[in-house]
């Protein structure tokens, strides 16, 4: 048997996993979002449930929305990453400690924070009645919307938190393995601390950065349990809208769910192409 | 041009007791180019970082021109280092790595593409300004790192082992450009190495740094001539060393009676010479003329290494193959060493 057979056949129940539930899961969406159910009577495909979707102002609201939480979940996570890199890095006492603390919510499941999220942020939770109680306002609901918010502070919040560790595990290995020495040949040329790591450090860890970021705005687009569980009930995000329209009591919906579902991944992945093309010539140009 | 004066400069690391840097003073002429030699580990780097305001001195002053330069920002010193692996920045062009100095110091393009221009003419690169690091050999990206280095006008310009990673080929064609680039330009420059070779070829004068302290400051050839202890001799090659007491310009000990030089030390010491300069065939009516038994000789193309005993010692010679071609091991012949080849060093 030759080595590449032998791969093969080992790496087989894995692939086949993957094959199975990820493109048999796009195949059969697909389908569906052509109007091809025949066991309701749909035979003949054709593109209804896209008109539909791109008809109605409701996908377009939750687009924005899922847009807004995936970017700016993207953006803060990683400038706080990044900051937080940097400081770990130094020597100080108490390193390990701190950087234990700073990646222990890596093993948290996104649930348990988004509970968390409820307890601490919501117009009843902890932070509204310590408020209250120390005459900051006067009483708990009078705590500012942070949670079932329209413009999804909590779901944001709990994804900022959630992530900068992921990032910042990877900026932080990317930075340990560069060393200081490109920052040296800098500051010896005549670059400032902020020029150093603007034109230097940064276009560095760039491809690091950059690749955990796309990571994390594919995840947080298309996610459904956070949204469900923190957003506001409309707009709704785009993966709460699907679901909505997938769990509908008219089968009929179901095409339209799923032509939502394939529309999210597409822009998706549109969306990660440009972000890639602009943000590489930004930080190396 | 820029007279560096390095006084009692100490560097102990966080959590150490021992400095890797201990009490080093030196003083460096404008525009000349000095080597800090020494095994890695021997605190040369450390020197270099604290120059460049990489590192902080845990005692001691830096000065230029007669001006401490320790409380300065780096950017601020006027000193340039360029690091032994290069360290171009992988994802400039090469027009974009040597106009990063002048960039940081807001100079207008054109004027940062028309020196960039120069001076990787200097560096003998022309048209190069548009390829990627990963596309140059490991000589051109050391000129790129010169270059770079070279067009902010530095002070003081650091050489981080500038010949060590390149081919024995490129070595010379380097160490000529790094001298006639220094000397034009009148830049003071130091620059760190392991390797004695590269320091004697480079180098104006050279300060051997061991275990964090200076042992010699002095021209290159006075490492070979006069060492100032075995340990440095050995250093640069030295073998031979003979127990004696030097008086009176004569040096006496188990192999004989040897004329000095003059300014050699008296007393107890070690008299020391170099292999290459015991001569061979000149006769027995020469100065400093014994007799020794060949015990080894080892061909080795352009010259041969001789083993011989004089009495109970054994010395080392570098000959010219034709002049030992036809003697056999065990047979007894004689050897000079001019007076002006033996050094006498402190016990």
């Amino acid at each position: 048997m030759s080595d590449r057979t032998k791969i093969l056949l080992l790496l087989a129940p894995a692939l086949s996993i993957i094959i199975l539930l990820f493109f048999g899961g796009l195949f059969v969406g697909l389908l569906r979002s052509f109007n091809y159910m025949p066991i309701i009577g749909l035979t003949e495909p054709n593109l209804n449930a896209y008109f539909s979707v791109f008809q109605s102002k409701e996908f377009y609201y939750s687009f924005i929305l899922s847009f807004h939480i995936a970017f700016t979940s993207t953006i803060i996570s990683a400038t706080l990453a990044i900051g937080a890199a940097l400081l770990l890095r130094r020597n100080f006492i108490g390193k390990s400690i701190i950087n234990f603390l700073f990646q222990i919510n890596l093993t948290v499941p996104h649930l348990v924070g988004a509970i968390g999220i409820l307890y601490l942020f919501s117009q009843s939770g902890s932070f509204a009645r310590l408020a209250a109680e120390w005459g900051m306002i006067t009483r708990p609901a009078e705590f500012p919307e942070l949670v079932f918010d329209p413009y999804a502070i909590g779901i944001i919040l709990q994804y900022v938190w959630k992530e900068i560790p992921f990032i910042g595990v990877i900026v932080l290995a990317n930075m340990q393995s560069l060393g200081e020495d490109y920052e040296s040949v800098a500051r010896s040329l005549g670059a400032n601390k902020w020029q150093t790591f603007r034109y230097v450090l940064l276009p560095l860890i760039f491809p690091g950065v950059l690749s955990a970021s796309v990571i994390v705005f594919a995840f947080t687009f298309g996610a459904y349990e956070i949204p469900a569980m923190l957003g506001a009930n409309y707009p709704a995000a785009l993966p709460v809208l699907a679901y909505r329209k997938y769990t509908d009591v008219d089968l009929a919906a179901r095409p339209e769910a799923m032509a939502m579902a394939i529309v999210i991944a597409l822009l998706s992945a549109v969306m990660i192409f440009f972000y890639l093309r602009y943000t590489r010539k930004r930080i190396r140009g | 041009m820029t007279h560096v004066s390095i006084k009692n400069l100490t560097k102990v690391y966080p959590g150490l007791t021992v400095p890797s840097l201990d009490n080093l003073s030196l003083e460096i002429n404008s525009g000349s180019l000095t080597a800090l030699l020494g095994p890695s580990g021997c605190g040369k780097t450390t020197t270099m970082k604290m120059i460049a305001g990489l590192l902080d001195q845990t005692s001691g002053d830096v000065t230029f021109d007669g001006t401490s330069i320790l409380k300065e920002k780096p950017e601020n010193r006027g000193v340039v280092m360029v690091f032994q692996n290069h360290l171009l920045f992988p994802y400039m062009n090469v027009q974009d790595n040597i106009g990063f100095g002048l960039k940081m110091r807001n100079v207008h393009k054109d004027e940062i593409f028309n020196r960039v221009i120069k001076m990787l003419d200097l560096v003998k690169l022309p048209n190069m300004e548009n390829r990627m690091p990963k596309e140059l050999s490991g000589g051109q990206q050391q000129r790129v790192a010169l270059a770079r280095a070279l067009i902010v006008q530095p002070r003081v310009l650091l050489l981080d082992e500038p010949l060590s990673n390149l081919d024995a080929h490129l070595r010379f064609e380097m160490r000529d450009l790094i001298r006639n680039l220094q000397q034009s330009m009148g830049i003071t420059t130091i620059f760190v190495t392991h390797d004695q070779e590269e320091a004697v070829v480079l180098a104006d004068q050279v300060a051997l740094i061991l275990d964090g302290k200076l042992k010699q400051y002095a021209q290159p050839d006075v490492f070979y001539k006069k060492p100032i202890d075995v340990v440095t001799a050995k250093f640069f090659g030295g073998q031979n060393f003979i127990k004696g007491t030097s008086k009176n310009n004569n040096f006496s000990s188990n192999i004989g009676k040897l004329a000095l030089p003059k300014d050699c030390l008296q007393g107890n010491g070690i008299l020391t010479f170099r292999p290459e300069n015991v001569q061979i065939g000149k006769g027995p009516k020469s100065v400093n003329t014994i007799k020794a038994k060949i015990i080894e000789k080892i061909f080795l193309g352009t010259q041969t290494r001789l083993k011989l005993s004089i009495k109970d010692e054994v010395i080392q010679a570098i000959a010219n193959p034709n002049e030992v071609d036809e003697k056999e091991t065990g047979i007894e012949i004689d050897i000079n060493i001019p007076p002006s080849c033996l050094w006498v060093i402190n016990n």
